[in-house]
């Protein structure tokens, strides 16, 4: 099976840190839009990762 | 501010219609293929995921749950961001056996029509409410933006005119666009571009929303994050959430929506094969729906500040009334209208297929026989199912009456899909799991699904302990179905695990559960089809298919694999099987065409070496995902490229041949030896190399005690090529295998040859010098008594007897002088004094000693060479070779004949033709006029020794000499010497 290693990485650390996280998304004095930013952050590490990829990698 | 209802119906049509203009325009290619084609149309078409939950029940749970309402698209930004996981195993599957549904993927994985039929079922009672929720979303939108608030709110029984309409104009855009591409393997170019620009629309609308109502009503969005710190109530959607458990439930159920829903599905699979725009969506769908999320919070702000009074569902069209503005109530509805529509159009031509494939087909409802061709029959079942299940769906949305939010809707239809989770997760990750098993929990996890979530909503079915039990559970109304839908996947799950270790599954359940497993790339086994050449084939799916449809199946497959319809190859043949099934596989659905060609076209029974790994098709596989490959895998690629290179490369031909005579392997000094193209044999059985190989390799494979034979091999050119085969046996038990290395040895036996030759005239020459020395002696002494006795006598009789004793002398004494100069030169014993030798000069002298025989026949000698060529030879021993093949010319050319001597100059050499115009040497005897004592002429007119002393003497003096005859191939006549010498120059000779 092949699973990319980064994003195994990536997993590990969201997980470890998933409770400094969300109450620092969640905290109440801060601005609304900040978990989108948190989203934003996801999306570039994966376009990153797959930009490694080849073109036909079945 | 309102609509008037014919102002909403106007805008229904016309956005459909712009819907079909970009259908109709994209599949005419007026749309660049730079756009329909491009991964951001892909991607955009994936946003078909986000339908009218998306736009508006996502604002109950925002305004329920806060920021919890991300989850919603989290579950499949982490199935898209994790593609590995899930997608990508699929699309590998969906790609290479051409499956369009969940439900073809199922039945392909546990090979029973059952459990598609099962799925099939079941999905169409899943997606039942999904339509609901659709299609109240469009027609609550319309009846609050035409004022109507009273029948959006009504609870009674819905007979929605509006809701019809739109349900109409929706069938007629699904048969219109979903099944126009029957046959064809390719993207539906139109429904893709489509359904791309709803999620546009989709996007563009709910972003005017929030930027025009945040300016109206906050001015801008700092007034809005002002305003958010001093309210509670906008404060409280930021502070409110599910409870963990809820929440990691909610994600997981959406998570398997990702996937499960035949929608996204059908976008992600049925509508692309290229696993490149796969990745791309996997970075770019979450972008998108991180776009389509943002604009839900301020809206829903927007909405509670100006105290909107419609559901919160439909808080951006109650903001529009509110504000009397057209622009925002039109944005909204639009937005909503766009995304139902998309939903249920790809969802219906989802379930259409599947119910085609699983229900309908496997009763044999097609006529084979009949003038309409399969093709137009299948579009026409379709076309039906499109309409039934639009149809069905309105039916459901009209018996729920109303009395259930979009959210419940929502929540019905995911927990409903999520059971199918178990079975999906089966087909990429664990082989064990069978049909057995896999049925089982689908009844049950669908079974506590209905009986918990589906059938309490329907009004009729509210069990009193259902309702106990669930209050248990959670506080909330999402977070008790959620819980009951953990239990219904729960349960569902492990009846698989236990139903699949406590029964077996089947032969066939095995190899489909090896092709699906991750770590196996496929079962590549070599098994033989009972047919010669491919164009059996149609007749062979006539009967199951109708010989119109068999021809054209069995044409795309011989394109796709770029073979002609005469190919016999069983590796070929093989291949074109599988494609044919995979091929109807999409048309017909996975059972129906693993039925179909499983009767028709059977394998051979296996016997002993006629089945066994397919080489070929595993290393087209192993090169193609060579990039794939981590770690020992990739290392372990390595080695293996490094062998076969090798074996490729040896300068011995190498050709291995399964135990049934195909052939595996067919090396590159292979192909230069036999002229024999590898692709033209590889994957076929010996019968089909061209003789003489053929022969030659049949031959050494039956040779029982030499494993190394020598065989001469006649190229098409005329030439002898020589080759030594060696037979091998694999050693690998069960393997049966066979060897066979070639190896070209023709310099070798030539190198031979000319050492026999030379050991041949050497002996020849030793034998003559012996047999010179001892009749020498003797003749010399007759010679003697014969001139005493003429000298001694005067008797006229024993005169003339003593002059014809020496006549006879002489001429043993010519014979053994000719035969002590053979033996000198044959010997390589003679002193050559090689030097610039003038050619031209040389031939006038052979030609004027020649003509001084008299007696001898009347030829003209023509000199054609250049005066001034020179050549590096020994000028007497060329003097020698000149005279005895002139001499031979002569005596060959008839009275008055023409021998001419040509030149020309190649590169360092010079090479000499000698032309006459004789009867020339038959063929058979070519190669035999440079041996010793052989002669065509009458005996005693040649010793059969001058052109074997002319080869050897030119061979002394590094020159070659070869015949060419006939000369005329008309006539057959004439004789040509070709001999060729170094180029020779007189240099600084002349430098005093």
């Amino acid at each position: 099976m092949y699973i990319n290693r980064a994003l195994l990485f990536i997993a590990g650390l969201l997980f470890i840190f998933y409770p400094t996280v969300d109450s620092w998304i969640l905290d109440g004095d801060t601005t609304w839009y900040r978990p989108f930013l948190l989203w934003l952050l996801v999306i570039v590490a994966t376009y990153w990762n797959q930009r490694s990829r080849l073109p036909d990698e079945l | 501010m309102s609509f008037s209802p014919e102002q909403t119906l106007i805008a229904i049509v016309i956005y459909l219609s712009i819907l079909f203009l970009v259908a109709y325009l994209a599949d005419r290619s007026s749309i660049s293929e730079r756009i329909t084609r491009h991964p951001a149309t892909y991607v955009l078409s994936l946003g078909v995921f986000a339908g009218a939950m998306g736009t508006n029940g996502i604002f109950n749970i925002a305004q329920r749950f806060g920021f919890s309402y991300l989850l919603y698209y989290l579950g499949v930004v982490l199935m898209f961001v994790l593609a590995t996981l899930l997608l990508l195993p699929i699309l590998r599957l969906c790609r290479i056996y051409r499956l369009a549904s969940l439900a073809d993927v199922l039945a392909f994985r546990f090979r029973s029509q059952w459990i598609g039929a099962a799925v099939t079922l079941a999905m169409c009672l899943a997606v039942m409410p999904l339509f609901a929720l659709q299609i109240q979303a469009v027609a609550d939108s319309a009846h609050f933006l035409t004022g109507d608030t009273a029948s959006a709110l009504s609870q009674g029984d819905r007979k929605d005119g509006l809701a019809l309409i739109f349900c109409i104009t929706i069938i007629a855009f699904a048969i219109l666009f979903g099944t126009r591409n029957v046959s064809s393997p390719n993207r539906n170019t139109g429904l893709v571009t489509a359904i791309a620009f709803e999620s546009l629309v989709k996007l563009a609308a709910l972003m005017v929303v929030m930027v025009v109502s945040v300016q109206q009503v906050f001015g801008d969005f700092a007034g809005l994050q002002a305003w958010l710190a001093s309210n509670s109530a906008g404060q409280q959607i930021l502070d409110s959430q599910l409870s963990g458990d809820s929440a990691r439930s909610l994600l997981l159920m959406f998570f398997a929506g990702a996937i499960c829903m035949p929608h996204i599905f059908h976008m992600a699979f049925a509508e692309n094969i290229e696993s490149q725009d796969l990745h791309v969506a996997s970075w770019g769908l979450p972008l998108y729906l991180l776009l389509l999320s943002i604009p839900i919070l301020p809206i829903l702000w927007v909405g509670i500040r100006l105290q909107q009074g419609l559901p919160v569902e439909y808080t951006a069209i109650g903001i529009g009334l509110a504000l009397d503005s057209r622009l925002i109530a039109g944005a909204a509805f639009v937005a909503g209208l766009s995304a139902a529509s998309a939903t249920i159009i790809v969802s219906t031509l989802a379930l259409a297929n599947m119910c085609l494939n699983h229900l309908v087909l496997p009763r044999r409802v097609l006529q084979i026989n009949s003038d309409q061709s399969l093709y137009a029959q299948l579009k026409w079942l379709r076309r039906s199912l499109i309409t039934v299940l639009i149809l069905a769906g309105y039916g459901f949305f009209s018996a729920l009456s109303g009395k259930h939010s979009l959210t419940h809707l929502g929540m019905i239809a995911f927990a409903g899909v999520m059971q199918f989770l178990p079975g999906l997760v089966a087909t990429a990750y664990w082989q064990r799991a069978n049909r057995i098993g896999m049925m089982s929990g689908l009844c049950v996890g669908l079974l506590i699904w209905c009986i918990a979530i589906l059938l309490p909503v329907l009004g009729e079915f509210q069990w009193a302990w259902l309702q106990g039990f669930s209050a248990h559970l959670a506080d909330t109304s999402i977070g008790r179905w959620v819980a009951l839908s953990m239990i219904a996947l729960g349960c569902n799950a492990a009846a698989i695990v236990v139903l699949s270790f406590v029964t077996q599954a089947g032969d066939d359940e095995r190899i489909a559960a090896e092709i699906c497993s991750m770590d196996e790339r496929s079962r590549m086994t070599r098994r033989t089809l009972n047919i010669s050449e491919a164009s059996e084939i149609v007749d062979r799916l006539a009967p199951a298919l109708g010989a119109k449809t068999a021809r054209s199946e069995l044409n795309r497959a011989l394109t796709q694999l770029q073979f002609d319809d005469k190919e016999s190859r069983p590796y070929a043949l093989r291949r074109l099987r599988n494609r044919i099934e995979a091929n109807l596989a999409a048309l017909l659905g996975p059972a129906v065409a693993f039925r179909i060609v499983g009767t028709q076209l059977p394998f051979e029974p296996e016997t002993e070496g006629s089945s066994g790994e397919d080489y070929a098709l595993l290393e087209r596989r192993l090169d193609r995902a060579q990039g794939q490959f981590t770690g020992l895998a990739a290392d372990l690629d390595g080695l293996r490229r490094h062998y076969r290179d090798t074996l490729q490369n040896l300068p011995v031909g190498v050709c291995s041949l399964a135990g049934d005579g195909e052939i595996l392997l067919w090396n590159t000094s292979m192909e230069s030896i036999t002229g024999i193209e590898a692709n033209r044999v590889i994957g076929s059985s010996l019968d089909a190399v061209p003789m003489p190989w053929r022969s030659i390799v049949f031959a050494c494979l039956n040779l029982q005690t030499e494993p190394v034979s020598k065989r001469e091999v006649v190229r098409e050119s005329g030439e002898s090529q020589w080759v030594s085969l060696h037979r091998a046996s694999s050693s690998t038990p069960g393997g049966g295998d066979r060897l066979i290395l070639v190896e070209d040895i023709t310099d070798l036996e030539r190198l031979q040859d000319e050492l026999l030759h030379s050991e041949r005239l050497a002996s020849i020459g030793r034998l003559a010098a012996g047999v010179a020395h001892e009749i020498g002696n003797p003749i010399t002494g007759i010679a003697c008594l014969a001139q005493n006795l003429d000298y001694e006598t005067n008797m006229d009789d024993i005169r003339e007897t003593s002059r014809d004793i020496l006549k006879q002398t002489e001429r043993v004494s010519r014979i053994v002088e000719s035969l002590v100069n053979f033996s000198h030169v044959g010997s390589g014993s003679g002193n050559l004094d090689i030097g610039p030798c003038n050619l031209a000069d040389c031939v006038d002298e052979a030609t004027h000693l020649l003509n001084l025989d008299s007696q001898a026949k009347s030829v003209q000698f023509v000199n054609n060479l250049d005066r001034e060529l020179v050549v590096e030879a020994d000028s007497q021993r060329l003097l020698q070779v000149f005279i005895n093949l002139l001499s031979n010319a002569r005596d060959a050319s008839p009275a008055r004949g023409t021998i001419t001597v040509s030149a020309l100059i190649t590169g360092a050499r010079v090479t000499i033709h000698l032309d006459d115009q004789g009867t020339g040497i038959p063929a058979e005897l070519v190669d035999k006029v440079f041996e010793p004592f052989f002669t065509t002429k009458e005996p005693g007119q040649g010793t059969g020794l001058g052109l074997s002393l002319v080869y050897s003497i030119m061979e002394d003096m590094h020159g070659t000499i070869h015949v060419s005859s006939p000369l005329d191939e008309v006539s057959a006549s004439g004789t040509r010497m070709i001999l060729s010498l170094p180029l020779g120059s007189y240099g600084d000779t002349f430098d005093v």
